[in-house]
């Protein structure tokens, strides 16, 4: 048995560290009971990168138990606790955007959690008719990305709303082979993770053999530059912050063994994102 | 017939088009279509949501089989909202950016390696 305590959990570097080290210390770990307590604050889109770990480390045949203490409240309410040994609790009401471990091979699945749980709920923030359809094609993109390169068949995600604050956290992760592992493989390369994120967040890169693409991350990268809002990526040992149209990077001692994106959207954003002169019927 | 009328909705039975899947279903068509020399209407109406992937997938890869040109005269795109409009230009370009020139992306990683 083993006791974990990990405390104050945010959308920040240090936080994600306290995390893979969790990972790192139990992912050896065999039919074993592994009791995490989570003290004071936790943000509740975090919950996708926690489970995506514990899930890993059940996958072990490992118990995983946890004490939330402070965070009881917001961790049962969104379904995480349900995942974990606790009564499910029914809430998905107010703020709350769940906590769901999600089919990669069902797009429709995918779709019913966007819409349902999250872009059509009446306590959404208001938002611009445009930016709503640029933060759901993002979101979009995000799982597509996950779903193509990452090789895994489950996505975890999980956001929180804060409509004083007037912005939306919402995270995905995948327990795939990461940015790295897959830029190296496709191209014989030996990149960082760092520099492998990088490389993929630029337009038109992509790993993709025989068909076009790179578009995805460019455009999430370009829809949050304008928002003024944030996207951080996690992957394998690598960490990539777009923050206030700054970039900044770090590399973490050990890795998380997958891809995180992490977005962080302004809902009072009032950019039209797309300007008349860009429109033409010239396509082809 | 003068022109083949094809619809995305009714290819992929979906308003939203988000996996490569769907869009090599449109591609599948779109190649049979593009075999009878005849001009080529594809439409999105009731399509609410794309994905470059999709679109990558069922358009962006015409460029590998057909002629720039050949597309240009004889494709085009109907009920298409503005935002998609723009994105599927920029499948487009990418795609014609790509199929010049594939190998771009090894040159780009041996750039940072050398860096």
């Amino acid at each position: 048995m083993s006791n974990h305590n990990i405390t104050n959990i945010e959308n920040t570097f240090e936080s994600y560290l306290k995390l893979i080290s969790l990972y790192t210390e139990n992912k050896e770990k065999w039919l074993e009971t592994i009791d995490v307590t989570i003290s004071g604050w936790f943000s509740a889109n975090i919950c996708s990168m926690l489970g995506a770990i514990l899930t890993k480390l059940q996958n072990e045949l490992n118990t995983v138990t946890i004490d939330a203490k402070d965070s009881k409240d917001i961790l049962e309410r969104n379904g995480f606790l349900a995942f974990f040994g606790q009564k499910r609790v029914f809430d998905y009401q107010d703020t709350i955007i769940p906590y769901q471990v999600l089919s990669t091979e069902d797009d429709r699945y995918f779709n019913n959690y966007v819409f349902k749980e999250f872009i059509s709920k009446s306590e959404l923030p208001k938002m611009t008719r445009v930016l709503k359809n640029k933060l759901t094609e993002s979101i979009y993109e995000i799982f597509i990305n996950a779903k193509m390169h990452s090789g895994t068949h489950k996505i975890f995600v999980c956001g929180q709303f804060f409509p004083k604050k007037k912005k939306i956290d919402f995270m995905i992760t995948d327990t795939g082979y990461g940015i790295k592992n897959v830029v190296n493989n496709r191209f014989n390369a030996n990149l960082s993770a760092v520099q492998a994120i990088e490389w993929a967040v630029k337009d038109r890169n992509t790993t993709k053999e025989n068909i076009s693409g790179g578009i995805g991350l460019s455009l999430l990268y370009e829809f949050i530059s304008i928002n003024k809002g944030k996207v951080q990526i996690i992957s394998n040992e690598g960490f990539w912050q777009l923050s206030n149209g700054e970039i900044a990077t770090n590399t973490f001692e050990n890795e998380f063994p997958g891809t995180i994106v992490n977005i962080s959207v302004r809902t009072d954003d009032q950019n039209t994102y797309m300007l008349n002169s860009e429109i033409t019927d010239d396509i082809f | 017939m003068n022109i083949i009328k094809l619809s995305v909705y009714s290819i992929t039975g979906d308003s939203f088009c988000i996996a490569a899947e769907d869009g090599e279903k449109v591609f599948m068509q779109l190649k049979k279509a593009m075999d009878e020399k005849m001009p080529i209407d594809l439409s999105f109406l009731n399509i609410e949501m794309l994905t470059s992937a999709f679109l990558n997938t069922a358009i962006g890869q015409m460029y590998d089989s057909f002629d720039e040109n050949e597309i240009k005269s004889r494709l085009s795109v109907s009920d298409i909202k503005d935002e998609d409009k723009l994105l599927l230009k920029r499948v487009v370009d990418t795609a014609k950016a790509y199929y010049k020139n594939p190998s771009q992306f090894e040159e780009s990683i041996n750039k940072i390696i050398a860096s």
